[in-house]
C-alpha cells in the first residue's frame, strides 16, 4: 500500500474535540458530502466519520468474577439461570458465552439472554458445584445475584463486527432454519447481515486507523479493540475484531439476547467505531456506498462448510436492501438480520459523544493484520461415509412388475425398500412395504401406479450425519445411493446405520 | 379480514362456508379449523372489506354461525423489536416491511396469520393473540 500524505494526526483531532470544533459526520453524512462536494473537499473538511452496526454476533461473551463466599468454593461447574458458565478458570472466575443454551429452556433462552438480563439489572440465579478442597471446603452454592454484586463483568468478544457477510438463500424443497434465519424453499427468499455503508470495517477498508487499542462504542458503553477477531480474513475483505468493554457501563438497548428458531441462541451487539480521516484514501473508503460493497448469495440448502456452499449470485448491499433480488427468472424478497436502524442510531450516538467532548480517539498500538489465512479443519481420521455402510447388493424391480410379485420379493429377502429401475437402468421410483400393503388394500396392481416418483437419494461420498438427518427430515427409513447418471449403486437404511454404529464412534 | 366462525351443534353439519363461497365467488381461506360432531370453530380470512364484508358476515349470522372479528392480527412489541428485518423476507404475503426510517412496519390487511414471523423473530417481539 502506498504511503499517503497525512492530513491530520489523531492528536490534532483530539485537540479539536477538546476545543469543541472537530468536524464529525456519520458515515451516511460523509457519503452525501463526498457526492455533493467530491472526496478531496470531504477529506479536507472532515475530521472523524462515525460508523455503526447492530447484528447477531455469536462469538461474544462475558468474563465474570463472583467474589468469594464464606466458606469459600472452588467452582468446578456453574450456571446462571440454568445456562452453563465455563469454569476452567480460577475458583470464582467464569466465562459465559452468548451461544450457551439453558439446560431447562433450550433454544428459548441462553447466554445472550443472561447477558441482556445482567445488563438490565435483573436478578439472576447462580448455582455452582465443587468437589471441595482443604482451602475451598464448600461444595454447593445456590443464590441470587445482580450485575452490581459482581466484581467484574467484562464483555470480551472473540469475533465481532464482520467487515461484510455473505447472504443466504435455499435451493431445496423445504424450509430450512439457519443462523441466517428462516430460508424458504426453492430460493423463496434471501437474508443478509451487516450494515454495509455504515459497517465499521468497511469504512476503513485497509485498516489504516483501526487496530489494537482503538477506543469504540460497545454495547452502549466504551470499549476497546484488543486485536484481530477469530477467522479474520482480510485479503477477501472479511476482517473481524476482538473487542472488550465493561459490561457494567453498557445498556440492554445495544446488547440483546436472541433466539434463532431451530438453530440456537446468540447476542445482538451494537458496535460503533470512529474513523479519523487521516488521509484521502481513508476518506474515500469512509465514503463507500452500499452499491460499492458486494457479497455473494450462497445456497444454505447444501450442508457443506461455509466456503463450499454454492455461490448463487453476487450482489451489492444496495440491491439486498431494496428488498427484492432477482435469482434466475424469479424476483425474491430479501431482508436483513442485522438492524440498519440501530446501526444508524449507534453512528449518531458516537457522533454526539465526540461532539460533546466525552469521547476521544486513540491511536492504535498495532494495526490489524492485513494478511491471514483462514483454514478449514482437516479430518485426518477415516470417517464413515455412505459407501462404508450401504448395501451394494440391491434388490430392485421394474415399473411394470406386479404388486404381488414385488411383495413376495420383500418377504423373501426380508427388506422394506424396493428401488424401481427404468429400462435405461436409471432410478425412476421407490416402493416400500407400506406402499405395497396399501396397494393390496386398494386393489392396485402395477408398481408404476403406486411407486413414489420423487425419490430422496444419497451419494456414496456423503457423511452419515448428513444422510441420517435427511432421512429424519423426510420421515423415511431408507435411501437408494445413486451416481451422477442416477444409476443405483446401493441402498442405505436406518437399520444399516444403527447396526454399524452400535458400540463405536463415527470414526473407524 | 380475519374472523372466527363458531358453529353450534345444530349448524355444524351444514356446509355453510362452502355455500357462501359458491354464492359470493370469494376465495375464503381457512387458516385454522377445529371441528367435530358437536361443534366447530374456524378462523378464516375473507378477502373483502367495507359494506361487502358486512354483507358476507351477515350471511354467516343468518345461517346460524356466530362471527367474531379479529381486531388485530399480529402484535408487535416495539419495546423489544429491534427492526432487524428477520421477519420480512420469510413472510409469504409481504405483510411486513421497513418504513422510510428503517423501522419495521406491519400491514394488517395482508396478514394471513401463518405465524412464520413469530418464529422468525430473534427477539420474540411478535405475538399472535
Amino acid at each position: 500500500m502506498k504511503v499517503q500524505r497525512e492530513m491530520r494526526s489523531i492528536e490534532e483531532i483530539n485537540e479539536k474535540i477538546k476545543r469543541g470544533d472537530a468536524v464529525v459526520l456519520t458515515a451516511e453524512e460523509m457519503i452525501e458530502l463526498a457526492e455533493s462536494s467530491g472526496i478531496e473537499v470531504a477529506a479536507k473538511e472532515v475530521d472523524v466519520v462515525t460508523t455503526g452496526t447492530f447484528g447477531a454476533m455469536c462469538s461474544s461473551g462475558v468474563f465474570l468474577n463472583f467474589g468469594h463466599s464464606d466458606p469459600p468454593i472452588k467452582m468446578t461447574k456453574c450456571w446462571l439461570n440454568d445456562v452453563p458458565v465455563y469454569k476452567g478458570l480460577a475458583a470464582v472466575d467464569g466465562y459465559l458465552g452468548a451461544t450457551a443454551l439453558s439446560e431447562t429452556r433450550g433454544f428459548e433462552y441462553g447466554g445472550g439472554h443472561v447477558i441482556e438480563d445482567l445488563v438490565s439489572g435483573k436478578e439472576i440465579e447462580l448455582r455452582a458445584e465443587s468437589y471441595g478442597t482443604d482451602c475451598y471446603p464448600r461444595r454447593h452454592i445456590e443464590t441470587v445475584i445482580t450485575i452490581d454484586d459482581l466484581n467484574q463483568a467484562i464483555l470480551v468478544n472473540p469475533r465481532n463486527c464482520y467487515q461484510r457477510y455473505d447472504a443466504a438463500t435455499n435451493s431445496t424443497d423445504r424450509v430450512i432454519y439457519t443462523y441466517m434465519g428462516t430460508l424458504l424453499p426453492n430460493y423463496g427468499n434471501v437474508t443478509f447481515s451487516g450494515a454495509g455503508q455504515l459497517n465499521p470495517l468497511c469504512k476503513d477498508w485497509n485498516y489504516e486507523t483501526i487496530g489494537i487499542g482503538t477506543r469504540i462504542f460497545l454495547g452502549g458503553g466504551i470499549g476497546y479493540i484488543i486485536g484481530e477477531g477469530t477467522q479474520h480474513s482480510p485479503q477477501g475483505g472479511f476482517g473481524t475484531l476482538m473487542v472488550r468493554g465493561d459490561l457494567k457501563q453498557m445498556s440492554s438497548r445495544y446488547l440483546r439476547g436472541a433466539s434463532f428458531y431451530r438453530y440456537g441462541v446468540t447476542l445482538y451487539v451494537g458496535v460503533g467505531i470512529p474513523i479519523p480521516i487521516i488521509n484521502e484514501r481513508v476518506a474515500s473508503t469512509a465514503a463507500l456506498r452500499d452499491d460499492q460493497i458486494s457479497v455473494n448469495i450462497r445456497d444454505y440448502g447444501i450442508p457443506s462448510r461455509p466456503d463450499r456452499r454454492p455461490i448463487v449470485k453476487r450482489v451489492t448491499y444496495a440491491e439486498l436492501r431494496k428488498g427484492k433480488v432477482t435469482i434466475g427468472d424469479k424476483e425474491v424478497p430479501s431482508s436483513s438480520l442485522s438492524s440498519y436502524k440501530m446501526a444508524r442510531e449507534i453512528s449518531e450516538v458516537l457522533k454526539k459523544w465526540i461532539l460533546e467532548g466525552i469521547f476521544f480517539l486513540t491511536k492504535p498500538v498495532e494495526p490489524l493484520p492485513r494478511k491471514r489465512e483462514f483454514k478449514p479443519l482437516q479430518i485426518r481420521r477415516k470417517e464413515l461415509r455412505v459407501r462404508d455402510v450401504m448395501r451394494k447388493e440391491v434388490i430392485t424391480a421394474n415399473p411394470y412388475d406386479g404388486v404381488k410379485e414385488a411383495a413376495r420379493k420383500l418377504v423373501a429377502r426380508g427388506i422394506d425398500h424396493l428401488p424401481v429401475i427404468g429400462p435405461d437402468g436409471k432410478l425412476v421410483g421407490i416402493v416400500t412395504s407400506w406402499d405395497l400393503a396399501r396397494a393390496i388394500a386398494n386393489g392396485k396392481e402395477m408398481l408404476s401406479d403406486i411407486m413414489t416418483r420423487r425419490v430422496i437419494t444419497a451419494r456414496e461420498e456423503e457423511s452419515i450425519d448428513v444422510v441420517a438427518r435427511r432421512m429424519a427430515q423426510h420421515n423415511i427409513s431408507g435411501l437408494p445411493v445413486v451416481d451422477d447418471a442416477h444409476h443405483v449403486l446401493g441402498i442405505i437404511t436406518t437399520d444399516d446405520i444403527s447396526r454399524k454404529l452400535v458400540g463405536r464412534r463415527l470414526t473407524i | 379480514m380475519r374472523v372466527r366462525l363458531i358453529y353450534s351443534p345444530h349448524v355444524v353439519e351444514k356446509p355453510v362456508l362452502a355455500e357462501i363461497i359458491l354464492k359470493t365467488g370469494l376465495p375464503i381461506n381457512i387458516l385454522e379449523a377445529k371441528v367435530n360432531a358437536q361443534k366447530g370453530e374456524l378462523v378464516v380470512s375473507i378477502p373483502s372489506s367495507g359494506k361487502k364484508l358486512e354483507e358476507i358476515l351477515t350471511m354467516f349470522r343468518e345461517a346460524g354461525v356466530q362471527v367474531q372479528k379479529f381486531m388485530r392480527a399480529l402484535q408487535i412489541d416495539y419495546e423489544r423489536c429491534i427492526s432487524c428485518g428477520a421477519c420480512i423476507s420469510p413472510c409469504p404475503t409481504q405483510a411486513l416491511r421497513f418504513g422510510s426510517d428503517w423501522t419495521l412496519e406491519f400491514d394488517e390487511e395482508k396478514c394471513i396469520a401463518c405465524k412464520t414471523c413469530v418464529n422468525a423473530c430473534p427477539v420474540k417481539a411478535i405475538t399472535l393473540p
